[in-house]
């Protein structure tokens, strides 16, 4: 059955467009290159192949139309139906034709020139041949372009037509405009249709799945009704009847007793007996809705004369399959898809009363006796009267029976909970159930740390055996320590020989912090041979001092050092005439003005230190003359001097190496303009 | 919640202290501070850094081997709650302790025994060797005794004087 593949028909091309692809791919598909020096044989079959390959293609595509589009005789009178309603039978079928007569068109045509081009005796005349015969096939194309957009048209509505299955059980839901057939359908499935105020919302027909009893129901919301005659009717309206007319379904004709939809009861039991024909043989339900706005049993005496000769049609047709005791239920009944009040019982009656008829047919037809083969359940014979029951221990029944009533009467943890403040006030105390030695111990904390050591690792059942045994044993060796405890208390130095020994390592430190300057200082500064003495650090005062402190006198020393200095003795003995007595006695008479004057200069300098002028070179200094010292100072001054930047740009800004790199100045560029550099 | 010990110095990791690394073959390392974890990082042997206990343990600094390291076991398996238990586990602990800081102070006396000997050996030998440093030999000559000059005279131009400091 070709009923669900309306979605799988392949799209039509517009006229031009199908000329183009055709054209475009025979281009593509088949030689290109002819010169008129090739042998005629060759030139003929080229452009043959041409013609041809056009004609193939065409040929395909409009195969393909054809067979897809479904033939409405074939397919089920419902479908059949619908289209005709839908797309007008006479048209559809007249465009399929004329696709077909193009078809056969364009395959003459084809036949024709390449017979034609068999005796064609020149490149040029070969080229014109097939050009004429393609444009002969394009022009057919071109003439049947309205059918073709016609076509479109018609697959794209198709493939959005709802999937209905005329087959299996369905539920067909018919009514006047308005009154609540879109929202009963939203609420026993999934469907999602328009409910809208104004009338004639639901445009076409909607389909909803639901379940009942393990079986899948498709429900089908129609388009609302009007009761007008048979001619009059219009393409919506068409289509709701063409289902009430062919889908065996379950019917269920909604009936609005509160008038709200804007039609009275009157018009709608109109509407009734005037479809009633088509409700023959199909189990059918009047639905009383919109019960919240006006209950059954409030409406008029005429209204329920009217709905009661409407329930009396429906019994006809219970009574018309197999005599079924009526249940008079199931055939009117009310409900209100507001407040959802008797929309399942609706269902259940409607999916009932069609299972029945559904079995009922079933049974009837021949293919019977093949389901009822396997539907079998084998019953074993009985042998004789005994009754035997399943056994069931007695312990088990019981445990049962206790266990039944000791459900209903714990208490549980949670009610517990709920008793004492609920989940965020309530802790439970997990240590309830403990099982320990003394019940009392339950709620026991027991510290898990004490003073650095975890106790969990010193607890033992053994722990005071140990103990003991410890304690034993630490008496023990108490013991023993207190026979051997002597101190050594030997020699020890007297308090003097401790100050020496204190003196002695002051000292020694001492030295050693000098040594440890002297080295480390030593590559920065020259080591100053001991003659010259810049810093007059050697003195004879500091000669004595020394040797007092070892304990020498040091007077004798002291002097011996004073007459052997430099100033008494001066430099060098001057080989003058004057040569007055003792050097020694220096402060009565100086033999001349010079020795006079150095002696007082060199006397003064020995009794004071003073400062001198930078540029006086002492002998350790390492300078040849003042001139050069006076240069080193000046240089060493410069060096430290701050830099006048004034602004300048210094060392953070950035340096340009070279201010007209050639790459940059030169040079074409691989994109764009060297309007500039 | 546990007490445990530095895997590096061997402290005790108080809850809210340090790291623990896990690594893939799922061994645990605990540190109790940065210090730890870096050294750690720079595959230092806790063997051989002196302060950690490992290193003392090692170098017989610190006791080994005591009866009263038998009582602290971690143990695996978790005893029934007993009160009694309990609380003489928790004198048991004190006393314990005790005995362990008593064993240990032993053990430190024990190392440091033959300490003022020969301290004393030594200062002997410094002071027959060095005194020169202090006492000019002649002195010594003269008083033989390894002590500090008695005379300390003052340097002056005029007459030295006897002097009056440093008489005991």
């Amino acid at each position: 059955m070709v009923q669900y593949n309306f979605k799988k028909i392949t799209v039509v091309p517009n006229g031009k467009d199908l000329i183009d692809i055709i054209l475009s791919r025979t281009q593509r598909q088949t030689p290109t290159v002819v010169h008129k020096g090739y042998a005629i044989s060759r030139l003929r079959q080229f452009y043959m192949r041409k013609v041809k390959y056009t004609q193939q293609n065409f040929h395909e595509k409009l195969s393909a139309i054809i067979d897809e589009f479904p033939r409405l005789d074939d397919i089920h009178p419902f479908y059949g139906d619908l289209l005709h309603v839908l797309y007008n039978k006479d048209h559809y079928k007249l465009a399929l034709g004329q696709v077909n007569t193009a078809r056969n068109l364009i395959s003459k045509i084809a036949k024709d020139y390449v017979k034609l081009l068999k005796y064609g005796d020149s490149l040029y005349r070969c080229k014109s041949l097939k050009v004429a015969a393609l444009g002969r096939m394009c022009t057919v194309i071109k003439r049947i372009s309205p059918s073709l957009a016609y076509l479109e048209q018609i697959r794209q509505h198709m493939a959005r037509l709802p999937s209905i299955d005329p087959n299996t059980r369905t539920i067909l839901i018919c009514g006047y405009p308005n009154v609540g057939k879109s929202s009963f359908i939203n609420k026993i499935t999934r469907a999602d249709v328009d409910v809208q105020p104004y009338a004639f919302t639901t445009k076409s027909l909607f389909v909803g799945h639901t379940d009942y009893k393990y079986l899948r129901y498709q429900v089908i919301d129609t388009p609302g009704i009007l009761d007008r005659p048979f001619e009059d009717r219009n393409i919506i309206e068409m289509c709701s009847i063409t289902a009430l007319a062919h889908l065996r379904a379950a019917i269920l004709f909604f009936l609005d007793i509160s008038g709200s939809c804007g039609y009275s009861i009157a018009q709608q039991a109109a509407l009734f007996h005037s479809i009633k024909s088509l409700f023959m043989n199909k189990p059918l339900i009047v639905v009383c809705n919109k019960t919240d706005l006006q209950p059954l049993e409030g409406i008029s005496e005429e209204d329920m004369k009217l709905v009661m000769e409407m329930k009396a049609e429906a019994m006809k047709t219970v009574m018309g399959q197999g005599g079924e005791p009526a249940n008079e239920e199931a055939v009117l009944v009310t409900m209100s898809t507001l407040t959802e009040d008797g929309v399942i019982a609706v269902k259940n009656a409607a999916c009932e009363r069609l299972l029945d008829q559904r079995v009922e047919i079933k049974m009837k037809s021949k293919k019977i006796n093949d389901c009822l083969n396997r539907f079998h359940v084998a019953m074993p014979k009985p042998r004789d009267q005994k009754e035997r029951p399943p056994c069931i221990p007695q312990a088990v029944l019981e445990a049962r029976a206790k266990e039944a009533a000791e459900k209903e009467r714990r208490k549980t943890e949670k009610d517990l909970e709920n008793e004492n403040g609920g989940a965020g006030v309530y802790s439970a105390s997990l240590k309830k159930h403990y099982i320990l030695a003394n019940d009392e111990w339950k709620e026991d904390i027991m510290p898990e740390i004490l003073d650095g050591h975890n106790v969990a690792d010193f607890i033992d059942p053994d722990i005071l055996l140990r103990l003991e045994e410890l304690e034993r044993e630490e008496g023990l060796r108490q013991a023993e320590e207190e026979d051997d405890d002597f101190e050594m208390d030997g020699e020890e130095l007297n308090a003097e020989e401790k100050e020496a020994l204190a003196e002695i390592r002051k000292k020694k430190s001492l030295l050693i912090q000098q040594h440890r300057i002297k080295k480390s200082t030593a590559e920065s500064r020259s080591i100053v041979p001991r003659k010259f003495d810049k810093n007059n650090e050697f003195t004879s005062e500091r000669m004595g001092r020394q040797l007092a402190a070892l304990g020498l006198d040091p007077s004798l020393a002291i002097n011996r050092a004073r007459s052997r200095s430099l100033s008494r003795k001066g430099r060098k003995r001057e080989r003058s005439s004057d040569n007055h007595g003792d050097a020694m006695d220096v402060d009565m008479d100086t033999p001349s003005k010079k020795l006079r004057a150095r002696s007082r200069s060199l006397s003064l300098s020995r009794s004071r230190s003073r400062s001198r002028p930078p540029s006086e070179v002492t002998p350790g200094d390492g300078f040849k003359d003042s001139a050069q010292k006076v240069k080193a100072i000046k240089i060493a001054k410069k060096s430290v001097k701050k830099r006048n930047k004034d602004a300048r740009k210094g060392e953070a800004d950035r340096v340009i190496p070279s201010l007209k790199p050639k790459h940059l100045f030169s040079g074409k560029r691989s994109i764009g303009k060297t309007q500039r550099r | 919640m546990r007490l445990e010990k530095c895997w590096f110095c061997s402290s005790t990791i108080y809850p809210g202290h340090g790291i623990q690394f896990v690594r893939n073959d799922a061994k645990i390392f605990r540190f109790c501070r940065s210090k730890c974890h870096k050294n750690f990082k720079m595959k230092r042997n806790p063997r051989k850094v002196k302060w950690t206990k490992a290193y003392r343990r090692l170098h017989g600094k610190d006791m080994t081997q005591d009866s009263t390291f038998e009582f602290e076991r971690k143990r695996n398996r978790p005893e029934r709650y007993d009160r009694n238990l309990a609380e003489t586990t928790l004198k048991a602990i004190k006393k314990i302790t005790k005995v362990r800081v008593e064993r240990e102070a032993k053990h430190h006396a024990l190392r440091m025994k033959g300490k003022k000997a020969k301290d004393h050996k030594e200062a002997v030998k410094e002071l027959e060797q060095s005194i020169h440093l202090v006492k000019a030999p002649a002195v010594f000559q003269q008083d033989p005794t390894l002590t500090l000059p008695k005379m300390q005279v003052k340097v002056s131009q005029k007459q030295s004087e006897e002097n009056n400091a440093m008489e005991e």
